[in-house]
């Protein structure tokens, strides 16, 4: 039912005379007017250039954002306001629509529940006339340019992103019906409008008609976009507490560097280690290092067990450094200091004398660093070799595991 | 074991932000997994710019959004971070240094955005900038990035970096108290109602766009009371320079910094964010050789407090602990020029270490 509201603050508008925007503003406020819209139901986002004079002229709640950005910004209001009583409209003109084209597809993409109108002039309006991605050959060899570039057709790619409804309209006098079923429809709507810009294009509609692309009007059948909003839990709730349950013989702290490569189990056995000094009553910290591509090259992990609440969780001189692959090998070499303790697989070829053995061949690939952090606890007697067996127990890999552990009694 | 992002996360919820939008980003991908667990609301972004934009959408409409992203994705923010700004949007960006420019190396920390940040709104206009040192802050600090958000009607970034989001560390949860959603009801005014007309406090009271009593206008150009475009007038000029004396006038509010100060000592370290730690253990370091020495760690990086300045004048020599080439947080408050009373213990593409800092002191 038509609503006795007023959506437009005024009859007057502000743009240039002649222009083609002050139809499409009088068309759009007729449109909301004829569904029933009051003006507190309606959020219009406006963009940047001839079309971002709009929020004075209507009396609804306005928005007006960055130049090509309002149908993203729409997005935002739309899943936000998550009210399908609300209407959310957005208007931009052909440069915006250029700008920020990635944000109309996404809208149609995603099906979100607004209108977009385009008022294509087929250029930049407030900049001096330039030409737009939505400029036609027609009219920029009118303009003597030479860019034979062909436009973006912005109805059909809506449509082919999954815009519920996308139409151009040329003629003027079916501005308002073309919105009406615009707005009407559940789901993203996008309207490209054809307007005239007389400062830099041409002064009559007649000339215009030869320079616009011809009407159409597709549509999708999809289900309207929307954001699900769910009840979770905290992220604090399934952190088990680890209590003491083992004796440690660390007075001090001691710093473990654990290297391979990416899939060898560096980052799990590195954890498990920390876990155990945590039930063995220490404090711990522990840090990854891999490529950005992690599912290749080296794998380092630190650990840190100390007596002490940690604070530096830096590693400046390693206490023990464990490598099982020649990836890892390179990427820790040069931390070993003369106090380090280096345990290295017999493949690896060093240039000193450190203690080799078969970690991979007894405790295989996955089970290397973890059979080598096992030799090293029984060897140094840091904590019983049972808080490590404690802290797999629960897992669901905990017989490979216990099978890894297990495997540095045969180094 | 436990890490910063898990926290950082989880106090947000618990202040009551409402949704998260994000695009995956090394090394902010934690807090994107945990959001997705986490939040009420959780919405994949195509693009950095589209993020951003939606958190306006959001905001717009009453939500508290947040978003977590590093160099590259702030670079891309960066309009519309000046939108939200001018538009006076509550929201939270979590941003993760990592190694520049550029790309640089995601993996590998740094302390290298904070002199970007400084600048990042057009006209040098300040924007709160908090940066947790260890998991403590992390808790109270992305409570108190809602409260300020709220409160101030503004953006709030939490500069963060790889090795404090992303280092897994043994820690009492217990010893983190159950934080209470942040009140968003709007303030009294006295009508009639203007959306950007301020009272003594300096910040208008919000109502969301689509709301049934008062039309809301809200507005990126410089605009007047009423949210809309007026280009120099006395008004709308007001109305922006508000959005610095806002921040500036009211800045001990949201102010936090921890002072341990030795007495006697004319030496101080200033340091922030993930060089905190480091420093703690050379000042615990440097105490134990019975050399007096006081430790500056500098939560809210901006704007900044002259309670900071003040500090920082009370002490002979002061030296300035930092993962980055020169000391960005030093040249904010001393600028670029030698002065014979700052050092600087910075390291680049590698965490600072207690005994480099210490070092340094000497």
């Amino acid at each position: 039912m038509e609503t006795t509201e007023k959506i437009l603050t005024t009859a007057k508008m502000p743009f240039c005379p002649g222009c083609g925007h002050g139809v499409c503003v009088r068309s759009i406020s007729k449109s909301l007017k004829e569904l029933g819209y009051k003006p507190k139901d309606v959020a219009l986002v406006s963009d940047i250039g001839c079309s971002g004079l709009v929020d004075p002229l209507f009396a609804t709640h306005t928005i007006h954002g960055l130049h090509g950005r309002a149908p993203a910004l729409g997005v935002g209001v739309t899943l936000g306001l998550d009210n399908p009583y609300k209407k959310v409209i957005v208007i931009q003109g052909d440069g915006g629509a250029t700008i920020g084209l990635q944000h109309i597809l996404e809208a149609a993409r995603r099906n979100i529940d607004m209108t977009l109108v385009v008022i294509n002039n087929l250029l930049y309006g407030m900049t001096g006339g330039q030409m737009s991605g939505l400029s036609t050959n027609e009219f920029k060899d009118y303009k003597h340019n030479d860019d034979n570039t062909e436009p973006y057709d912005v109805v059909n790619l809506a449509h082919q992103s999954g815009a519920a409804f996308s139409v151009r309209v040329n003629d003027i006098s079916n501005f308002t019906d073309v919105l009406k079923e615009a707005i009407s429809v559940q789901g993203f709507s996008l309207v490209e409008l054809s307007s005239l810009c007389t400062s830099y294009g041409m002064k009559k509609v007649a000339e215009f008609k030869d320079f616009i692309a011809a009407e159409e009007k597709l549509m999708n059948k999809r289900p309207v976009g929307v954001s699900l909003k769910r009840e979770t839990n905290s992220l604090l709730e399934n952190i088990k507490g680890l209590d003491t349950q083992f004796t440690s013989t660390i007075n001090d702290s001691i710093g473990v560097v654990i290297a391979g490569s990416a899939g060898g189990g560096i980052q799990s056995a590195a954890r498990m280690l920390a876990k155990a000094g945590m039930l063995s009553g220490l404090h711990a910290t522990m840090k990854g290092e891999y490529p950005i591509t992690v599912g290749t090259g080296f794998s380092v992990a630190e650990v840190i067990l100390s007596k002490k609440p940690i604070n530096f969780t830096g590693l400046e001189k390693p206490s023990v450094v464990i490598a099982v692959t020649d990836d890892g090998w390179n990427k820790v070499k040069n931390r070993i200091t003369e106090n380090s303790k280096v345990f290295v697989d017999s493949k690896i070829s060093t240039e000193r004398n450190f203690e080799t053995k078969e970690f991979l061949k007894i405790g295989g690939k996955k089970g290397a660093a973890l059979c080598t952090v096992s030799h090293w606890i029984k060897e140094s007697g840091i904590f019983p070799i049972e808080a490590l067996l404690k802290v797999v127990e629960d897992s669901k890999y905990a017989a490979s595991l216990q099978n890894a552990i297990k495997s540095a009694d045969d180094l | 074991m436990i890490d910063a992002s898990r926290i950082i996360t989880e106090a947000l919820v618990q202040s009551g932000a409402d949704v998260f939008i994000g695009y995956p980003i090394t090394p902010s991908n934690l807090f994107y997994s945990y959001s997705k667990e986490r939040f009420p609301e959780f919405l994949a972004g195509p693009d950095e710019i589209s993020v951003l934009q939606w958190m306006c959408g959001y905001s717009a409409a009453g939500k508290i959004p947040v978003t977590a992203t590093a160099f590259p994705g702030l670079a891309l923010m960066t309009e519309t971070l000046n939108m939200a700004y001018m538009m006076e949007l509550p929201m939270v960006l979590i941003i993760t240094q990592r190694l520049g420019p550029s790309t640089g190396s995601a993996t590998t920390g740094a302390q290298g955005d904070l002199k970007f940040i400084d600048g990042i709104i057009s006209g040098g206009f300040p924007l709160p900038i908090f940066s947790p040192s260890n998991f403590d802050d992390a808790w109270t600090l992305s409570n108190e990035a809602v409260k300020t958000a709220i409160k101030f009607r503004t953006p709030v970034i939490i500069l963060t970096s790889k090795e404090l989001v992303m280092t897994q560390k043994s820690f009492n949860i217990n010893s983190l108290e159950t934080l209470e959603k942040v009140d968003t009801t709007p303030k009294a005014f006295e009508p009639p109602y203007q959306p950007y007309k301020a009272g003594e406090d300096m910040v208008p009271p919000f109502f969301p766009l689509g709301n049934n009593e008062y039309q809301v206008r809200f507005n990126s150009s410089t605009h007047d009371n009423d949210g809309l475009i007026r280009k120099g007038t006395p008004e709308s000029l007001a109305n922006t320079w508000r959005l610095r004396e806002k921040l500036e006038n009211r800045i001990d509010e949201y102010t936090f910094f921890e002072l341990d100060a030795e007495e006697g000592a004319t030496n101080l370290i200033v340091t922030w964010g993930v060089t905190a730690d480091a420093s703690r253990d050379a000042v615990y370091s440097i105490r134990n050789k019975g050399e007096k020495i006081s430790l500056l760690i500098v939560k809210t990086l901006l704007p900044i407090s002259k309670k900071i300045y003040d500090i920082i004048d009370s002490y002979d020599t002061v030296t300035f602990a930092e993962e980055n080439m020169t000391g960005l947080y030093k040249e904010m408050i001393f600028g670029k020029r030698n002065n014979p009373k700052v050092k600087t213990a910075t390291k680049f593409a590698a965490m600072l270490t207690p005994s480099e800092i210490e070092e340094i002191v000497k």
